[in-house]
């Protein structure tokens, strides 16, 4: 069995290498493994050199700051690790424990140095991938709060366009007003007789800029929540024939066919008549507009399950498919340059979604491509407590054909008028006379399928004027109702002996009248 | 307790007419100040507290915007003053709480009778003429031993306390929190401290100011104490033989020695 070897032995071949140094780290005493590690012979070290001076300028700081207070109040520290500069200036990774001890001439501090190059390898691959994984961490921060800086940016863009398009429209619309004023005295003073082809042109480029001004303020007040419904009940039957009305002129001049088919009435939701209207007349101006010269364009109005639906439907240039998500959005339509040629801001969607959406509402597009037509479908929420009307039986009243045209002849303009708004509720294309001459006039243009002829015409009475719309070439087809006021027998007789098909007595009973209807 | 006494681990001591605060250098936290407070606690009200970030702070108040300048910390030294000092204040800073302190001062001089500058440096990096004592490159090379040591101590590998037989008067609740701080933290405060240059705000402190210089101190070099000699307008510049950046811990007696030189000339 070995002997132990001494205290001085042990020291000195110690594995490790062991350092006596003063509290200053002035080395007082280097065992030979400490020497060799380092490079310097004993006597090179001891009273030479400091601890601190073998440490490169990194580790020196941190044992100032770190180890010396940890020493100071603890007596002690552990496996700090630093690099050590030997004679030949190379760095050896070593691992250090110091401990403090007061001796009889003051304190000295024990060191212990192991060498850790492989740990110190290791815990720099460590290191390394903590980096990598930290520089990844902050790249996709950094990239994160660039895409939230771009959004916020981008709102504030949204918001300033926002802000501009209502300063610019309100700006736009105060020198319109003068405008208007100033062209209704010229169009006085110098409108009659001359030729005034200059003022209608320049009335109409006044009403068109009016409307697309009028136009962006509306939209601007909606993307601002700033616009404010009028809402009462609105029956839309009566609203959506109307606008097919206003639109007669337009799909005339474009020689359209508007096909019109409305359910009964009453439908009836929770809206802004004046929006509503707005919105149907924008939906088929747009058909009108992206329709071909001779297109046909079918406007319904359906209600079911507490919805209305209103769609325009044509055949004309289409949407592609790309184009159906973003069609309501504003100035979609300055995206294609090509169909800019079409003129307008490209708001006139946005508008309708809009409104649509304040009500409620949805919007849609449809289209199975470029050339195949669009059909536009708009859905309102019922008024509360309001149903559908039940569907017409059709062998007793039966719906009314789309576009039935029907002329009625009444010289009490009023009651004629009336007697033609009902009848367009029914959706039929009607056409008003009120002279036997300006009924026979209108005969041959319009060709109705039904006339509802008064007697008592001023210029021809109605027998009359029935044995001449049968004298004429279309007139056999014709359906002929009399309405009057008589309603004795000899009156039918004497009607049906003109011609008349059947004999209404004022006030007229509609139920009885559709029954006459051709179907 | 108070949020911010909470917040700061701050201690009170002592009883006086004035008050003392003391704020602890970076790595380390207020126990550093043992050795010296005693000397003070019979004449004066003692504060003493954790940089927030280090020693018993709340650690959930580090905010890395707050805390990315120095400023941060002086707002918070105001808050302990407001919250906890009684009579004239006399601040006692080491290392970087000097700087903590000197700005305290500018924002609210009205605040403080003198400051104590323990170590002082107003920028650590040495730019043109001046010496600040290490290069931009020393300094990245003290974050990298910052990061091989903490690798070990953020994990169960940390150096198990040794037993202080000689020294009977530490116990060892502190002795296992002592400069014992969150890696994290300690790194971006390291960054905070040695990459900071506060000389631009040296004239403007004008609270008479004591500077305590080591006569061989590597972080705070002779120059550094001599520039801030130069530039603060009201200051008094001492050196203490000592080797190293903590005179109030190896050399208390000194140390103590100065200040109170300095207080019998400040509060006369």
């Amino acid at each position: 069995m070995p002997t132990a070897p001494s205290g001085d032995i042990l020291f000195d071949q110690a594995a490790c290498a062991l350092l006596l140094t003063a509290a200053d780290g002035v080395i007082l005493k280097a065992n030979s493994m400490a020497c060799t590690w380092l490079g310097y012979a004993e006597e090179e070290l001891v009273g030479k050199l400091r601890m601190q001076d073998l440490l490169p300028v990194g580790a020196r700081l941190f044992y100032h700051t770190h180890c010396q207070p940890i020493l100071q109040v603890q007596g002690s520290v552990a496996e700090i690790q630093v690099d050590l500069r030997n004679k030949r200036q190379e760095r050896i990774p070593v691992l250090i424990n110091i401990s403090r001890r007061q001796e009889a001439d003051g304190m000295l501090d024990h060191w212990a140095l192991f060498k850790a190059s492989d740990r110190r390898a290791y815990e720099r691959e460590l290191l390394a991938a903590r980096k990598t994984a930290e520089a990844a961490l902050d790249a996709r921060r950094s990239a994160e709060e660039a895409l939230k800086k771009l959004n916020a940016q981008l709102s504030a863009a949204d918001r300033r366009k926002d802000e501009f398009l209502a300063t610019l429209s309100h700006e736009l619309r105060n020198p319109l007003a003068p405008m208007r004023s100033a062209l209704d005295i010229l169009k006085l003073k110098f409108g009659q007789g001359t030729d005034n082809r200059l003022l209608q042109a320049f009335d109409r480029q006044l009403r068109h800029m009016t409307r697309l001004v009028d136009d962006l303020m509306e939209v601007s007040r909606i993307t601002q929540g700033r616009m404010q419904l009028q809402r009462a009940p609105v029956e839309l039957s009566a609203l959506v024939q109307g606008a097919a009305h206003d639109l007669a002129a337009t799909m005339e001049a474009a020689r359209h066919t508007l096909r019109v088919s409305i359910a009964e009435p009453p439908v009836i939701v929770d809206g802004d008549a004046t929006r509503l209207a707005q919105v149907v007349i924008n939906l088929l101006t747009n058909a009108a507009k992206y329709t071909p010269d001779g297109g046909t364009i079918e406007l319904c109005l359906s209600c079911d399950d507490g919805t209305a639906e209103i769609s325009v439907r044509d055949n004309g240039i289409g949407l592609p498919a790309s184009a159906l998500a973003t069609v309501f959005d504003m100035f979609s339509q300055l995206e294609p340059a090509l169909e800019r040629s079409k003129g307008g801001l490209g708001i006139g969607l946005a508008l309708v979604r809009g409104i649509v959406q304040l009500h409620g509402g949805s919007v849609h597009a449809d289209s199975p491509g470029p050339g195949l037509g669009s059909t536009f479908t708009m859905r309102l929420p019922l008024a509360a407590g309001s149903v559908c009307a039940p569907a017409p039986v059709p062998a007793s009243s039966g719906a009314a054909p789309s576009q039935l045209r029907v002329l009625v002849v009444d010289d009490n303009e009023d009651a004629g008028e009336t007697l033609a708004m009902t009848l367009e509720l029914y959706g039929f294309d009607v056409k008003t006379a009120s002279t036997a001459a300006r009924a026979l006039d209108m005969l041959p243009g319009f060709a109705p399928a039904v006339a509802l002829l008064d007697i008592g015409l001023p210029d021809m009475n109605g027998y009359e004027l029935a044995r001449r719309v049968r004298a004429l070439p279309l007139g056999a087809g014709i359906t002929l109702i009399a309405t009057t006021g008589w309603g004795q027998q000899k009156d039918r007789e004497r009607a049906f002996a003109a011609g008349f098909d059947h004999h209404l007595t004022k006030p007229i009973d509609f139920d009885l009248l559709r029954s006459y209807l051709p179907r | 307790m108070s949020n911010v006494q909470r917040r700061n681990n701050v201690r009170l001591a002592g009883n006086g007419p004035a008050t003392m605060v003391f704020a602890h250098g970076f790595g380390c936290d207020q126990t550093m100040w043992r050795f010296l407070t005693p000397a003070y606690e019979d004449r004066f009200r003692t504060i003493a507290f954790d940089l927030v970030g280090s020693g018993g702070s709340d650690l959930s108040a580090y905010d890395r915007d707050k805390y990315g300048t120095l400023h941060g910390y002086a707002d918070d030294l105001l808050e302990i003053v407001d919250a906890f000092a009684t009579g004239p204040v006399i601040f006692v800073g080491h290392s970087v709480s000097t700087m903590i302190g000197m700005l305290a001062t500018i924002k609210a001089p009205e605040k403080f009778l003198a400051q104590v500058m323990v170590g002082p440096s107003p920028c650590y990096i040495n730019d043109g003429d001046y010496v600040g004592g290490f290069s931009r490159e020393d300094i990245d090379e003290l974050l990298e031993t910052m990061d091989a040591n903490y690798l070990g101590w953020s994990s169960s590998l940390a150096p198990a306390i040794m037993g202080v037989p000689d020294r009977p008067e530490l116990r060892a609740e502190l002795t296992e929190s002592f400069c014992r701080n969150d890696p994290e933290i300690a790194k971006h405060f390291a960054r905070v401290t040695f990459l900071s240059d506060y000389r631009a705000d040296v004239p403007r402190s004008t609270v008479p100011a004591l500077i305590l210089q080591c006569s061989d101190d590597l972080v705070a070099p002779r120059q550094v104490g001599d520039f801030l000699h130069r530039h603060l307008p009201n200051s008094v510049l001492h050196v203490i033989e000592n080797v190293g950046h903590c005179p109030h811990m190896s050399a208390p007696t000194e140390s103590s020695r100065a200040i109170d030189n300095f207080l019998a000339h400040a509060l006369r």
